[in-house]
């Protein structure tokens, strides 16, 4: 028997102590970590095993004309070149991708973005691939090639793909099919009420426009993937991928075969961020395994993610009606994502983050747009916070401009407009478990906002800031888990959640050590393995805590019930009144048995299992075409705030952000210590995106394509302090009243800063990052002294 | 990364014998921080690394001679320099200079030598060595020679040493008592990256009079240099900041910037100006 639940399931209010939940316990394998003994896939090395070394594209759109692999192939130690042609006869329409089938395995006819896989050379001996790709020549007859996303929209001329090719997984998507001379992917509307009208109420109206650059993951494990033929017809893969689930439907899908001939695991990652999400390299490896015959390997350098899949630049358009009063009447929105060549989950990101783009405010009359826009640059995906943070960078700064015209204080401004529980969403939903309210106030207190503050001195001023931002969890979706008692006792989790360092693994084991009066430390959480673990739509969105935590939660409470009914005899008690604890199970009476104990009475000796299975898939409704209204659109709601105190040097335009505080509604933290890290690790990697990195283009080709030219934050950049608060809050339908956290620390960095920024010294930034150069100009200005260029 | 040859000679003699003047493929490597971000990125392909680890002796040595002159060998890694008591007492704006270049994983490794040797104008210590009147000793197969380190610089990664030749130390001179050495680094974008701009500054003053001064910026500028005119401008004016001001136009028109990532022309020059005037300031009161 499985527990499926369609419908949320609900929470144990009346559950009794809870020991587990709320313990910050250390997570399960930071000893292997520390000692070097976790596994990754970056070290997995198989016999016979090749490694491939891409060649890529150096034009930004071109028809490939000749691609040249002689002298590559003749190099001694070259086991086979391959290109898209090969790949084609192989599978004849080798197009990959979760939103749209437009990514070919390697570039067939046309080149659409510099770094492009083109070919791969294979040899045991990763240098000799190595030097074989660089002894690869193609030619290509350039082709006018689109970079900006507004332009792109617009274009009449070039477009990226001949044709919009949507898959087929996402009903919403299947009008755009054959859709022909666009880059848009996909636009997405909303409309609430009459924006117009609401205009009109208003006594002012706001217009601004705010871009932010392309960025990148840098996730310290780069992507990396190996395919192991086992025979012709089948196939395991192992990946660093935050999808194995996905990948293996996918991949099945291009070979033509069911799924259960494709095996995906994977280990720990050495950090994801959205990068290794859906499929990247594994339909790469999985052709080129296939063709050769041998397992093949590819890992990517540092460099090649930043040809791989980014962060989407965007330009966001935001119209607001206000009274003199303060009060927001109408809210328009146009935002444009700039996607790349392929559309990997952007049209997602467009849609999912799209309607929450007039932000977590109370308004009556809001109209919004939102578009997936090809162009030529690599390929834009999920990073941390799926398209949020760009968002709140648009509408946060766009309010603080607001409210300082209005003179009324930004904290203030927004309390009079915040969305409460009880009210509805852009899209009409009603929010429930919604701790905006709460948000405001604790950032209140934390920033002592109101009461004086140093404004600095000489060319070093000061000010501070605050943003809110809140995100939708993703929806509809689905996870899976088996909670498994061997005969000591013991107790495994099956889950298809990926631990990328977010602790999802102590997470997962507290969950089910609560359930069955386990310690945590003692329970093994089994990583992905599609032959082994239950499906899971993938750990991203801030939804594993959340969806497969009620999924473990089910799955123990279900092995639970087996476990009382056989105890029940053993102890001659109503399994209904018995109690777990401390590996063991206890009656009224006081009898107890220790769970091994209770196994043996049935299987009689050290034997048996007892498996409990969960499947959690919440409710929703998919957003009507054309005003983009649902009643359901997500399970539940994260909401993220930070207060900023910054430092500008008014001579150079460089900002130190001396203080971050980031205050967050995550219901019931299952782990408080994991929370605040997440939440402080989210901040300062968005802090990043706010001060220093921009992937920078010169003709399609990024030209700081490394950590020595692209600057993540070091340890001097921390601020001096950096707070997270965590706001006590309940989701009714999580499991033990939590919902996600991954993402909440990022949301609201970006403006927060730059309001920040505004308030010490009286510009606005209104693109990002927020470099020196930027600030320093935007100063020059203020003064009516621009800084020219030709000196 | 292709295959090459790896020596590890055991002696300076040997080393240098390894080296060919006529193969740019063949070069000696210290602590390979600059040289393997290189060959990473494709930009240098060896066929032969001479790599200097198992060379002792002064290479390795920081002292300080009967003339007060600080001797650092060309091995010596950067967080010894950062770190050593006699570089704090001889030229504290040496080690100062270390805590904020690049991080500690790399100043654990990185070697003076190779600092130096790279021609990479955007290092730090560069104009800084050009302020204090250094001097470096190379070794070539002909001999020893001194070079000057204002000379050493002479292009965008180009120095004076011939191919065939290695450094084997740097010394700064002994200052005078009337003398005091600064450097100030802006970085663009993190904190511990390379600068935008640094600018060194070593004044004599006496009496609140500024005896004479040497300027030096690297990084926005194609390779570490003096700046002549800012330091005629400065030349007996007092220590005042009005004087400074005149030292920092004067710098901000004689720089020629090269626009990059960190900044552009036009802002590299508002920062030259800022700095010259922040690394007077500095030395000056120090
Ligand atoms: C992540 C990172 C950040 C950095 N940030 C900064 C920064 O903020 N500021 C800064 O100033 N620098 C910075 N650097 C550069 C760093 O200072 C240099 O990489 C380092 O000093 C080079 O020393 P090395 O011993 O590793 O040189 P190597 O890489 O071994 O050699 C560099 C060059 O010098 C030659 N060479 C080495 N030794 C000798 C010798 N004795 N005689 C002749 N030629 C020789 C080599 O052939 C090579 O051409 C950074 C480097 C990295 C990797």
């Amino acid at each position: 028997m499985s527990t499926h639940v369609d419908a949320p399931a609900p929470v144990e209010r009346k559950a009794p102590t809870t020991t587990q939940i709320g313990r910050s316990i250390p997570r399960l394998e930071s000893r292997a970590k520390v000692t070097g003994e976790a596994e990754y896939i970056h070290n997995l090395r198989l016999p016979g095993m090749l490694y491939g070394k891409i060649f890529r594209s150096t034009v930004p759109h071109g028809r490939i004309v000749r691609i040249d692999t002689r002298a590559a192939k003749e190099l001694p130690g070259v086991f086979a070149v391959i290109t898209g042609e090969d790949v084609r006869a192989l599978i004849p329409d080798p197009y990959y991708g979760p939103a749209f089938h437009d990514q070919p395995v390697l570039a067939i006819d046309k080149v659409r973005y510099v770094g492009e896989p083109v070919a791969v050379a294979l040899s045991e001996d990763p240098h000799i691939a190595e030097h074989a790709a660089n002894l690869i020549e193609a030619e290509y007859e350039d082709l006018p090639a689109v970079f900006d996303e507004v332009e792109a929209a617009a274009a009449t001329q070039v477009f990226v793909h001949d044709a919009l090719r949507p898959a087929g997984m996402f009903p919403d998507l299947k009008h755009l099919h054959g859709r022909t001379k666009t880059n848009v992917a996909l636009d997405f509307t909303l409309r609430r009420n009459d924006v117009e009208q609401g205009f009109a109420q208003a006594d002012y109206v706001f217009e601004h426009v705010f871009r932010t650059p392309t960025v990148a993951h840098t996730a310290l494990e780069p992507i990396v993937s190996v395919a192991e033929p086992r025979g012709p017809q089948a196939l395991t893969i192992h990946t660093s991928s935050q999808s194995p689930s996905f990948v293996r439907s996918e991949v099945a899908r291009l070979l033509g075969w069911p799924e259960n001939r494709v095996r995906v695991r994977t280990a720990f990652l050495g950090g994801g961020f959205g990068a290794k999400l859906y499929i990247k390299l594994e339909a790469m490896v999985a052709v080129l395994a296939l063709m050769v015959k041998r397992p093949v390997k590819i890992s990517l350098t540092m460099e090649e993610q930043f040809y791989t899949i980014t962060k989407h630049a965007t330009t966001v358009h935001l119209k607001t009606g206000v009274t003199k009063a303060g009060k927001i009447t109408a809210r328009q929105c146009e935002a444009w994502w700039n996607g790349g060549a392929y559309a990997d989950i952007g049209p997602r990101v467009t849609q999912k983050s799209g309607f929450t783009a007039a932000g977590p405010y109370d308004i009556e009359n809001v109209a919004l747009n939102s578009y997936a826009v090809y162009t030529n640059l690599p390929p834009a995906g999920a990073l941390r916070g799926f398209g949020i943070p760009q968002l709140v960078w648009a509408y946060e700064s766009h309010t603080d401009l607001i409210a300082r015209e209005l003179e009324i204080d930004p904290l203030e401004f927004r309390r009079a407009n915040i969305l409460r529980d009880g009210r509805p969403q852009a899209t009409g939903t009603i929010m429930h478990d919604i701790a905006t309210v709460e948000v405001l106030d604790a950032l209140s207190s934390a920033m002592r906002w109101g009461e004086s503050f140093d404004r600095g001195k000489g060319s070093i001023r000061r000010g501070h800031g605050i943003a809110i931002g809140f995100k939708a969890c993703i929806a509809p979706t689905t996870s899976g888990a088996i909670v498994n008692l061997y005969g000591d006792g013991s107790c495994a989790v099956y889950c298809g959640t990926v631990d990328m360092g977010q602790g999802s693994d102590t997470v997962m084991a507290q969950i089910a050590a609560e359930v069955l009066g386990l310690d945590p430390q003692s329970v093994s959480v089994i990583h992905p393995d599609t032959d082994v673990t239950p499906y899971d739509m993938a750990t991203l969105g801030s939804r594993s805590t959340f969806h497969m935590g009620n999924a473990v939660r089910l799955a123990a409470l279900e092995a639970r019930e087996k476990l009382f009914a056989i105890a029940g005899k053993a102890l001659e008690a109503d399994p209904s009144l018995l109690t777990v604890a401390d590996n063991g199970v206890s009656a009224p009476s006081g009898r107890r048995l220790s769970i091994a104990d209770v196994i043996k009475s049935t299987f009689l000796m050290q034997a048996g299992n007892i498996i409990g299975t969960g499947s959690f898939r919440p409710t929703y409704t998919s957003p009507s075409q054309g005003d983009g209204q649902s009643d359901d659109i997500t399970p539940f709601w994260m909401v993220g705030a930070v207060g900023a105190e910054v430092e500008v040097d008014t001579e150079t335009g460089r900002v130190r952000v001396t203080r971050l505080v980031n205050v967050a509604d995550v219901g019931t933290p299952i782990n408080p210590g994991i929370v605040t890290r997440q939440l402080n690790g989210g901040a300062l990697m968005q802090l990043g995106f706010t001060m220093s990195e921009a992937v920078r283009f010169d003709n399609g080709q990024a030209v700081n394509a490394s950590l020595a030219d692209y600057k993540i934050p070091g340890i001097l950049d921390i601020p001096d302090q950096t707070l997270a608060k965590i706001v006590a809050g309940c989701q009714s339908t999580g499991p033990f009243g939590a919902k996600g956290v991954g993402e909440t620390g990022t949301f609201a960095v970006s403006p927060a800063i730059a309001n920040a920024v505004h308030d010490a010294v009286g510009v606005r930034i209104f693109d990002l990052p927020l470099t020196p150069e930027t600030v320093y100009r935007a100063l020059r200005a203020a003064q009516h002294n621009p800084l020219e260029d030709q000196q | 990364m292709i295959p090459f040859d790896l020596q590890e000679p055991a002696s300076l003699a040997e080393a240098i014998a390894l080296l060919d003047p006529d193969d740019p493929s063949v070069r000696p490597v210290a602590g390979g921080t600059a040289l393997m971000l290189m060959m990473k990125a494709g930009l240098f392909q060896p066929t032969r690394l001479i790599s200097l680890r198992r060379l002792e002796g002064d290479l390795r040595r920081v002292h300080v001679d009967e003339h007060g002159d600080l001797h650092l060998g060309a091995l010596v890694p950067l967080s010894k320099l950062e770190l050593s008591p006699l570089v704090a007492e001889h030229a504290p704006a040496v080690s100062e200079t270390c805590r904020t270049l690049s991080n500690v994983r790399v100043r654990n490794v990185a070697t003076l030598g190779g600092h130096v040797a790279h021609g990479d104008p955007h290092m730090d210590l560069p104009p800084l060595l050009i302020a204090l009147g250094a001097r470096a000793r190379a070794v070539g197969p002909r001999g020893e020679r001194w070079i000057d380190a204002a000379d050493l610089f002479v292009g965008y990664y180009q120095t004076a040493l011939e191919r065939d030749e290695l450094l084997a130390e740097i010394v700064i001179p002994a200052p005078s008592p009337d003398s005091s050495a600064a450097y100030v680094k802006f970085t663009a974008l993190s904190a511990d990256d390379w600068p935008a701009v640094g600018v060194a500054a070593a004044v004599r003053r006496r009496e609140g009079v500024i005896l004479d001064a040497v300027l030096a910026v690297s990084a926005a500028t194609e390779k570490p240099i003096r700046l002549a005119a800012a330091e005629a401008a400065i030349r007996g004016k007092s220590t005042s900041s009005g004087s400074f001001d005149e030292a920092a136009e004067a710098a901000a028109h004689e720089v020629e910037p090269l626009a990059d990532i960190r900044g552009s022309t036009a802002y590299k020059r508002e920062m030259v100006r800022v700095h010259v005037r922040r690394a007077l300031i500095k030395a000056s009161h120090s």
